[in-house]
């Protein structure tokens, strides 16, 4: 065989395992999805597991409409609903039940319930033979896992081998911030804020080595994330110390069981550290690549190029946290302002938290691009020397 | 003084400094972007589509994000083109979910927060859960598909005979490096501002099967999840787009040189 044709031959075989999935990952994918079936399949069939009484809609009339005006003219129509629905679990499993329910065009805190719904439901028993009860909540597992089924087989089909290391690295992290939020919670006297100083160091860690591998590059991003976040955190401190926290609204924050000023630094910190981690590692990956691809290349030009990189990414990146942390407080803002909240007010309860997370993180991630590029530089140059 | 007003003086030294006229230009992007927000609540407050409301916000964003920090080139073209579609495809996605799992508006968490106010506003929430959803997404969706399509012009630009099929083969694997940092950005952002559900769930002791049937976690995941789900249909989506303008591009070149 002539070496230019086995050549060839290699080059279509390396095509080949580019372009086409090999056999092995062909298994690897019906096993995924073979997983994702069995989930769905048991949590369509899961009302065993729980203690709750489930019952699912088998006929729903609407027997009543009314038309609602509120103190503020807002116009909404009420619907009750009269429902029958089957017990699919627990002692009366398969005997019928009639449940009411109202709700209204707006569904700010209400449902209409279809056919085919579960719903979670306490029991009254009033008679022998008809069972009533009132309706508790939606079971909504099967939605979620569908969901989350759809989102891994979007991101394995469409990213491959680093989707399915995405994927893995997203588990870690909940399991992560589970873990920490157990330590927190066992420990009891020690602060939220030092559990999660600890947490985002092992989250950083474990999620830049996934992302990049164990390689000088990734070292010198996850030393900048630290720096970059904590840095962030301190000048976000030293701002509320020094204005006293005018124009901070704890009384916007939803879902507060502890002290909210304990628990806000606790999320700035942890919100701005994926956007952080993102910037450190596109700017070490360019600088790398850049000093890879020319050895010779000057201190200033390296540091240019990575200056410029930086200026093209920072619109970007303060934009995505910008946009997550507004969005949330959209149907929180409309309920204010069509009870007659005044714009001012309504704006300061619902905003001023959220802006000051969106700033916080967007310091942190324009701080992170110059150190992430003095600190690479600092690396690739000292190599340099050695050699 | 107010702690917004400094950090936003803070973030602004720090943007010109690092990022120059552009950071500047990124800095007032960020409040444009919040005049967009904030005029898209009030027309919602009146108009009833308010999916058409959001998509129009949407595109003003992107116009903003793209050209305006960007300047208009084929590059942000493509990029807008690419979010526009991906925009549409996620919207139709997450109506189907929505209807399904019935995530909108309030949930018993945030009872103690909501029982002051009137709950019948004539705002059908569950298009107000969709646009929440969408509007948490857009920044990131942008982002990644601008990466996927500067990055594609350089190639181009290196290599201008290059077939439509290897370029749209480099888009996918250029978005394939930045989609796992762009969906664990998404994942913090959205779990910093829930650090304070996941404890109250922890202190009022909810079983599994409380947390994951819950309203307002599911609204949340799910958030998440569609997000993931916008930042992944965006790679192919921006690639073939991407690779379809240039090359159109090059075609063009080549009959205006002919014509000559």
């Amino acid at each position: 065989m002539s070496p230019l044709y086995s050549q060839h031959i290699r080059n279509l075989f390396s095509k080949q395992k580019s372009n086409k999935l090999s056999r092995k990952q062909i298994f690897l994918y019906i096993l995924g999805i073979c997983c994702l079936c069995i989930a769905l399949i048991v949590t369509n069939h899961n009302y065993s597991l729980y203690k709750k009484t489930i019952a699912e809609v088998v006929k729903a009339n609407v027997v009543e409409q009314n038309k609602s005006t509120d103190l503020n003219h807002n116009k909404d129509a009420v619907y009750s609903q009269k429902i029958v629905a089957k017990i699919m679990n627990g002692k009366y499993k398969g005997r019928l039940i009639h449940l009411e329910n109202t709700y209204s065009y707006s569904g700010a805190y209400d449902q209409k319930y279809t056919v085919g719904t579960d719903l979670f439901v306490s029991l009254e028993k009033n008679s022998q033979h008809a069972l009533s009860g009132t309706i508790e909540g939606v079971k909504r597992d099967k939605q979620v896992t569908a969901v989350a089924g759809l989102f891994i087989l979007i991101l394995l089909a469409i990213g491959r081998k680093q989707g399915f290391y995405s994927i893995i690295s997203l588990f870690i992290n909940i399991v992560l911030l589970i873990g920490a939020l157990n330590v927190y919670l066992a420990l009891g006297n020690v602060s939220l804020l030092a559990v999660c100083i600890v947490a985002v160091v092992l989250f950083t860690v474990i999620s830049l080595l996934l992302v990049s591998g164990n390689k000088e590059k990734t070292h010198v991003a996850i030393i900048s994330t630290l720096i970059g976040t904590f840095v962030s955190l301190l000048i976000a401190y030293g701002v509320m110390q020094l204005t006293d926290s005018n124009g901070l609204h704890y009384e916007g924050m939803e879902f507060v069981t502890i002290p909210p000023q304990k628990i806000f630094m606790s999320e700035v910190l942890i919100g701005s550290l994926g956007a952080v981690m993102d910037v450190a590692i596109t700017i070490t990956s360019s600088v790398y690549e850049l000093y890879e691809k020319n050895k010779e290349i000057a201190h200033k030009d390296l540091l240019k190029s990575g200056k410029e990189i930086g200026g093209d990414i920072m619109g970007a990146m303060t934009n995505i946290l910008f946009f997550s942390y507004i969005s949330g407080t959209i149907p929180m803002v409309l309920l204010y302002l069509k009870n007659g909240s005044p714009l001012g007010y309504t704006f300061s309860m619902n905003f001023s938290l959220e802006l000051i997370r969106a700033l916080t993180g967007s310091i942190g991630i324009v701080l992170t691009i110059p150190i992430t590029l003095y600190l690479s530089s600092l690396f690739i140059f000292r190599k340099g020397n050695r050699k | 003084m107010n702690v917004l007003l400094l950090l936003a003086l803070i973030l602004f030294i720090l943007m010109s400094i690092v990022g120059g006229k552009k950071g500047i230009r990124s800095f007032l992007a960020l409040f444009l972007n919040f005049g967009v927000i904030f005029l898209t609540i009030l027309f919602m407050l009146s108009i009833k589509n308010t999916i058409i409301v959001t998509l129009i916000a949407c595109t003003i964003i992107s116009c903003i994000n793209l050209f305006y920090i960007n300047k208009f080139n084929h590059k942000t073209l493509a990029a807008f083109v690419s979010t526009i579609i991906t925009l549409a495809v996620l919207v139709f996605f997450i109506f189907i979910i929505e209807h399904h799992s019935m995530i909108q508006g309030f949930g018993e968490e945030q009872e103690e927060e909501i029982n002051a106010f009137s709950l019948y506003v004539g705002i059908d929430f569950a298009k107000i859960a969709i646009c929440t959803i969408i509007m948490g997404a857009i920044g990131a969706i942008i982002d990644i598909s601008l990466s996927i399509s500067s990055s594609m012009n350089e190639l181009f630009v290196h290599d201008p005979s290059v077939t439509k099929k290897n370029l749209f083969n480099s888009g996918l694997k250029i978005g394939r490096d930045i989609l796992g940092t762009t969906t664990n950005t998404l994942y913090f952002a959205f779990v910093g501002g829930y650090l304070t559900l996941i404890i109250w769930f922890k202190r009022l002791s909810y079983s599994f099967g409380d947390i994951i049937n819950s309203k307002t976690f599911c609204a949340e995941v799910i958030s998440i999840l569609s997000g993931g789900i916008g930042v992944a249909i965006i790679i192919p989506i921006t690639s073939w787009i991407s690779a379809s303008i240039f090359l159109q591009k090059r075609e063009k070149g080549k009959q205006y040189k002919e014509i000559k």
